[in-house]
């Protein structure tokens, strides 16, 4: 009896396991691998090629690396070797081409006077300049500004040069020019070196903190305000503050665009009164940050409202009369009987928020995009910007994932601590529908 | 709670007072889209359809016809939550009810793929969508969305089957029906609520999902009516809300419409929900 059993589970688990594990699972694990490569729209995501271009040759002069060899590699050289010649043969006669492999043939020519000279003193030497020139062109060769698919391919033809590199010169030289991603640790020390990182910092902070505060304060005044109405009055202002959830967030942030921008109702509505029109949203930091902590915090309050008002009214309603036929006021009833009771729903809305407001993004993006300059650029934005819009057009999706990553381990550490004040079982239990 | 020792008008009026700006943006979300305004004034002189144009007219060269988007959005949403919906349905009947391997790591998978939020994700699925060739299809959003959605819908789903009686299928295997029968002629019908509320909450998140399809799906015939919306406020130099807010609330109709229907079953999942 015990094996259909574990087929039919297996079977029922097997849809959700491949799409997860796909979509899911998979791209945690790539996040964190990405954060450790350099991989961008340059470096493309796939394999890479090997080219040398002047680029690379000026990153490695300020590397260190012998000047040199670095000059010998940007200037052309001339090279008396089998491909050159039969080309040569093919267009100018094969008594030139054997002439000059007879006497210089697999010898290097620093430069092209050099070659144009040796060719002058043979006997089947071509009769005009031009001539000569072109004979000569067939022998020049260069890495400079070439591909090569393979990295043997490219060590070939760095070989064929020429050059005395040494072992060690060779891969300074292949892994410069390599145009793919590589593994690197790079992204984490030029985190801690920019000081954009501790300017993203603080804004997360600014942002978490006053949202967050505004969201369990207000929350709980939605929540404690409605109970004390009756059911109707109640329930129409629970919608409208539950609307702000509901909506595309497209949408909310749309009507806030009205209400603040330079045409909008703000403007317009302070222009009767001879206030110049001005985008209320985006005038000064102050200004921005005031929006977007408003924004997210009208659709976040909705949440802390909704918690707090079951747990409201899970208090035994006797208690409350009682209370009031002794006389007490309604703010003590909030001091003394509610409060206390919301010990628990405040922690939970506080460290559930904390995180989902860490990594959230999406109204900021929608309503100033960090602006102005960068002054409401939080984390999650940032690495949304780095990686996929970035208005340089070169996405770098290593730098973008390596932000993404701090993110991970932060809510990591912070779901642990969680678990262990909060009841784990509870916890997982409260996504219930109740019918 | 009702009280005769206090007035509640007081707090109605506290409350009127702070909800005044949200009241302002739907009062006039909804007067924009029917009516023109003298230039610098707030109220409306003249009422006019002639917003709502995009809905009939032809549209510009460079610009989209709504109505093959409406068709994206719509297809977007309903598949998402079809598949959110049959996938969760049969997870969930399995992590709750079946003996099977690995069954408490599943479980303590699930609970930890809640901790990854889009911003940890959407990098990596961006390169894998490349890969694939799924990049800027709407089916390569849907997949996603889909994947995203489900640790979500099985949870919700396992906690509804966790709430039917073992009873019942016990006298169901007792009668001799197999265990696949049961599932389908007994438990289903007792989790179909629950079935409604997810696939509802799924179709909502779908349809109102903004950054997904605007990483994943940026140009062309992917478009769904949240990218639409967003590209014509960034195209304008000089903003015309009153067909800004048309169109906005052309799409969020149907949203409103459903969550009106389906309130009561809604509130306690949005409880939970993922929204900061």
């Amino acid at each position: 009896m015990k094996k259909p059993s574990h087929l039919l589970g297996l079977g029922f688990m097997l849809p959700a396991l491949i799409v997860v594990v796909l979509f899911f699972l998979l791209p945690v694990f790539m996040t964190a691998g990405i954060a450790f490569t350099n991989m961008s729209t340059d470096t493309g995501i796939t394999g890479g090629a090997y080219e040398l271009t002047p680029n690379t040759i000026h990153n490695l002069r300020t590397q260190g690396v012998d000047n040199n060899l670095l000059a010998q590699l940007e200037t052309d050289v001339y090279r008396i070797d089998e491909p050159g010649l039969a080309a040569l043969a093919t267009d100018m006669g094969d008594k030139l081409a054997k002439e000059l492999g007879d006497t210089h043939g697999g010898v290097t020519f620093q430069s092209r006077r050099e070659l144009e000279r040796a060719i002058k003193k043979l006997k089947n030497k071509p009769r005009s300049t031009r001539k000569l020139k072109k004979a000569a062109a067939f022998f020049k060769r260069s890495i400079l500004n070439q591909r090569f698919e393979t990295e043997s391919e490219f060590v070939s033809a760095t070989r064929n040069l020429g050059l005395d590199l040494a072992p060690e010169h060779q891969e300074v030289l292949s892994k410069a020019s390599y145009t793919g991603w590589t593994w690197t640790t790079e992204n984490f020390s030029l985190m801690t070196k920019l000081p954009s990182t501790l300017r993203i910092a603080g804004n997360t902070v600014i942002y978490v903190f006053f949202t967050l505060t505004f969201n369990v304060s207000f929350g709980l005044f939605l929540a404690i305000t409605t109970f004390y109405l009756p059911g109707k009055a109640a329930a129409t202002f629970r919608t409208i503050w539950f609307l702000p959830r509901i909506l595309p967030p497209v949408i909310y942030v749309l009507m806030w665009k009205w209400l603040t921008w330079d045409t909008g109702f703000i403007s317009t509505f302070f222009g009767q009164f001879g206030v110049p029109a001005k985008n209320w949203m985006l005038d000064t930091n102050f200004h921005a940050w005031v929006v977007i902590i408003l924004i997210n915090g009208f659709v976040g309050a909705s949440m802390g409202m909704i918690l707090f008002s079951s747990a409201i009214r899970a208090i035994p309603a006797p208690m409350l009369y009682a209370s009031e036929v002794d006389g007490a006021t309604r703010w003590q009833q909030v001091r003394y009987i509610i409060l206390p009771q919301l010990r628990w729903p405040i922690l939970f809305i506080t460290s559930y928020q904390t995180l989902s407001l860490l990594t959230s993004f999406e109204y900021i993006f929608l309503a100033t995009d960090g602006g102005p300059g960068k002054a409401t650029e939080v984390w999650a934005l940032s690495a949304f910007h780095q990686a996929l819009a970035n208005y340089g057009g070169n996405l770098q999706y290593g730098y973008g994932a390596a932000l993404a990553l701090v993110l991970v381990i932060i809510g990591i550490i912070a779901s642990v601590g969680y678990l262990r004040v909060f009841n784990f079982k509870e916890l997982v239990a409260r996504p219930r529908i109740e019918q | 709670m009702k009280s005769r020792n206090f007035s509640s008008l007081p707090i109605i009026i506290l409350l009127a007072l702070v909800s005044l700006p949200l009241v302002t943006m739907y009062v006039f979300l909804f007067v924009d889209t029917i009516s023109d305004a003298p230039a610098g004034s707030l109220i409306p002189t003249s009422f006019t359809l002639e917003h709502w144009r995009f809905l009939w007219e032809e549209p510009k060269v460079g610009e989209t016809s709504i109505w093959p988007v409406t068709l994206n959005t719509f297809i977007f949403a309903a598949t998402t939550s079809s598949i959110v919906m049959t996938v969760s349905l049969m997870a969930g009947y399995a992590l709750s009810r079946l003996n099977m391997p690995f069954r408490r790591f599943m479980l303590a998978g699930l609970i930890t793929l809640h901790a990854f939020p889009t911003i940890t994700l959407i990098i990596a699925i961006f390169l894998i969508l490349q890969l694939l060739g799924l990049y800027n299809t709407l089916l390569g959003v849907i997949i996603v969305k889909t994947a995203l959605e489900l640790p979500f819908g099985i949870w919700i789903m396992k906690g509804f089957y966790d709430t039917v009686p073992w009873e019942i299928e016990m006298a169901g295997v007792q009668d001799g029906a197999s265990r696949f029968t049961v599932w389908w002629k007994l438990v289903l019908p007792q989790v179909q609520p629950g079935l409604v509320a997810l696939g509802v909450f799924s179709f909502l998140s779908a349809w109102s999902e903004f950054i997904l399809p605007q990483v994943l799906s940026p140009s062309g015939s992917g478009q769904v009516l949240s990218t639409y919306l967003n590209s014509l406020i960034l195209d304008d130099t000089r903003p015309d809300f009153n067909m800004f807010k048309s169109v906005g609330l052309f799409y969020a109709m149907p949203v409103i419409f459903i969550y009106l229907t389906f309130q009561k079953k809604l509130m306690n999942i949005y409880g939970g929900g993922s929204k900061g």
